[in-house]
């Protein structure tokens, strides 16, 4: 049997699939798409580059894309309820500002300060959630106001550049334990947080809200209380990568957020959570992350110009978002 | 019509921007005099021009946030394409403001013909120009704006900004468009119910698509403006316009779900947010308190339109009661 006979049978006998495996399949269609797309970007870079599947390229590259997990999985969580975002970037940016203005010399401040970092965080995100629940405004409108809040307030706190983090505080960037970076613990440490929230109440919540706004109101669900709690995990998960940042670059960059914005929407994107809520989830999110980064390390190893990363990246995002648009309505128009 | 059906929301930004006015006056002297409040009226203008791309996306039920790079790449390649001379004008102008439709074009598209949503289609595309820009300049500075262009921003005939009388007639074209065409009663029933107005048989495609061309053009003639009002053209200079125009449409008593509103309003919304600038400006305030008032601005203006909250109106205990987590 050749391979386009098999494909059009394939196809045909989704036609004749019940409501539930075509519904199933559509949930990872765009999942399939970007694990097949990080294998073909893998391929590519080790064709250019040697050593690519060595420990240390694992270390050095979870390093350098732990700010932007940290960002999306947060946005992942928002993204599934339904929501989107934008304020992690003024949070990005104003966490920096504190750290690098906030920590003192002494080990004691910096615990006191990055725990107070978190839960500003966590505070602007409660407030992300009243405010959307409460005038009922659109999530992107409220996250829109927020961010510029959040980034007028980190450009007070530290008007430009600069500032330096204690040596103490850096060195988590270049810790390791058995060979494996501080940055792939915290991966795992992602991981396994996954592997229990999703299969809380909270989280299953969440993604009902996404799916289904009304069914959850006339259930007896709280929105209000579901809406805090996601925004308010996105705005820890949001001062957690301006800590990772800030270890990572050593100083204090309160505009820095920006850049985190639309990548941290892409990835998830990228990796199958829909823009419209209930689908997807972390592994797909590291997955859209993965990709984002080796782009940016083709585009380094190419030595083409890096302003080609945000046009490649906003490309693939463009792509990955009309993938899932198409495969939904074709999904929708199976079904009724 | 249209104007008649949003009387009261326009009246009262033009009477809390007379008001902001005489506040401004009363805190600083030399405030009301002509010659200043023609420089407050320019700078409402480059805010006031941007918006009205701005918002006939909204009404539409879309927004473009791509519009900060669209300004900035005008700012920069006209200023590199002239050297500083006013013959390349000629063809730079049409040229840039055609890329700005263009690209207000293919968001449309994308968000109407692909059904991308318009905040993802118009982001990305923010991202993907602000790396075309540089990946084209390779972040070079650029020479100073030719003196026609600087004229049209900051040049006046009698005391009278030039920039004005572009604002006025743009104003009165988009006012025709809104309250007389037919696209204009397309563009309010495609803002109220995209559904209905597709089943109506209303030409849906074509409405959006001209919406994001016009902010596209509008972004990208401000851009040139802005150019001549600096002097010069710089990397980030269209980042404020984001949230100024998003906050003069939202102060305006437009929709921000789309629908309604009208710009005569968006009018007095970009003047507000200049006055009040303006004054903090003389507060000698920094570019970061700035950002939390726009933030503010859109978030008071949005909840003043959304009316009293259901929490407010029953009492919130109630209602924190009513929607309390039962649980299974």
């Amino acid at each position: 049997m050749t391979l386009r006979s098999s494909a059009s049978k394939l196809w045909i006998g989704l036609g004749r699939m019940d409501g539930e495996w075509r519904y199933m399949l559509a949930d990872r269609v765009s999942f399939i798409v970007a694990c097949v797309m990080l294998l073909f970007l893998l391929v590519t870079y080790r064709a250019i580059r040697k050593n690519v599947f060595s420990l240390e390229e694992l270390n050095l590259d979870t390093a350098a894309a732990m700010t932007l997990l940290l960002a999306a999985t947060g946005q992942t969580i928002v993204l599934l309820s339904g929501g989107i975002d934008l304020s992690v970037g003024g949070m990005i940016s104003l966490g920096t500002a504190l750290a690098a203005t906030r920590f003192g010399d002494r080990p004691g401040t910096e615990a006191v300060w990055a725990i107070l970092i978190v839960l500003i965080g966590l505070a602007a995100g409660i407030i992300n959630g009243l405010i959307i629940t409460f005038l009922r405004l659109q999530p992107f409108l409220v996250t829109l106001a927020t961010w510029s809040i959040l980034s007028g307030i980190a450009l007070i706190v530290l008007p430009t550049d600069g500032g330096t983090l204690p040596a103490g505080w850096i060195a988590f960037g270049t810790a390791s334990l058995v060979g494996l970076s501080s940055s792939v613990w915290l991966l795992l440490a992602l991981l396994l947080f996954w592997g229990w929230f999703r299969k809380t109440r909270l989280a299953i919540t969440i993604r009902a809200t996404g799916s289904m706004e009304n069914a959850v109101r006339l259930s007896g669900g709280s929105l209000i209380l579901v809406k805090m709690a996601t925004y308010g995990l996105s705005g820890i998960f949001a001062s957690l990568a301006a800590l990772y940042l800030s270890i990572q670059t050593g100083t204090g960059l309160p505009t820095a957020g920006n850049d985190y914005i639309l990548p941290s929407v892409a990835a998830a994107v990228i990796g199958g959570v829909s823009l419209f809520g209930g689908r997807g989830g972390l592994v797909g999110t590291i997955i859209g992350v993965a990709i984002l980064t080796i782009v940016g390390n083709l585009v380094f190893v190419l030595s083409v110009s890096s302003y080609w990363q945000p046009i490649v990246s906003g490309v693939i995002l463009l792509l990955a978002v009309l993938a899932t648009s198409l495969t939904e309505k074709s999904v929708r128009r199976g079904i009724v | 019509m249209k104007i008649a059906g949003h009387y009261r929301s326009i009246v009262l930004v033009y009477a809390a921007t007379i008001a902001l006015l005489l506040l401004a006056g009363a805190m600083s002297p030399g405030y009301l005099n002509g010659g200043h409040l023609g420089s407050v009226a320019i700078l409402a203008a480059f805010v006031g021009i941007v918006a009205l791309g701005q918002t006939f996306v909204i009404i539409g039920g879309g927004i473009d946030l791509s519009v900060p790079w669209v300004l900035n790449g005008t700012a920069i390649f006209v200023t590199l394409f002239a050297r500083s001379h006013n013959g390349p004008l000629i063809w730079a102008v049409p040229l840039l403001l055609g890329t700005g439709a263009l690209v207000g074009l293919v968001n449309g598209l994308g968000a109407a013909l692909l059904g991308i949503p318009p905040i993802i289609m118009t982001l990305a595309m923010n991202v993907i120009l602000g790396g075309i820009v540089l990946l084209l300049t390779g972040g070079a500075p650029t020479a100073p704006a030719p003196s026609v262009i600087r004229f049209a921003a900051v040049g006046r005939l009698d005391g009278f900004p030039v920039v004005l009388g572009m604002w006025a007639m743009l104003a009165a074209g988009a006012t025709v468009l809104l309250s007389k065409t037919a696209f204009g009663r397309h563009l309010y029933a495609l803002g109220t119910s995209v559904r209905v107005a597709e089943f109506s048989g209303l030409p849906t495609l074509r409405t959006t698509v001209l919406t994001y061309t016009i902010s596209g053009l509008t972004a990208a003639l401000v851009g040139m403006l802005l150019a001549g009002y600096s002097g010069q053209a710089y990397y980030g200079m269209g980042d404020p316009y984001l949230f100024t125009s998003i906050a003069a449409v939202a102060i305006g008593g437009v929709s921000i779900t789309g629908g309604s509103g009208h710009y005569l309003g968006v009018v007095a919304g970009a003047f507000l947010l200049t006055i009040l600038t303006s004054i903090l400006a003389t507060l000698n305030i920094s570019s970061g308190t700035l950002k939390i008032v726009y933030g503010s601005a859109i978030l008071a203006a949005v909840s003043l339109a959304s009316g009293v909250p259901p929490g407010l109106r029953i009492g919130w205990r109630t209602w924190l009661r009513k929607s309390s987590f039962t649980g299974s």
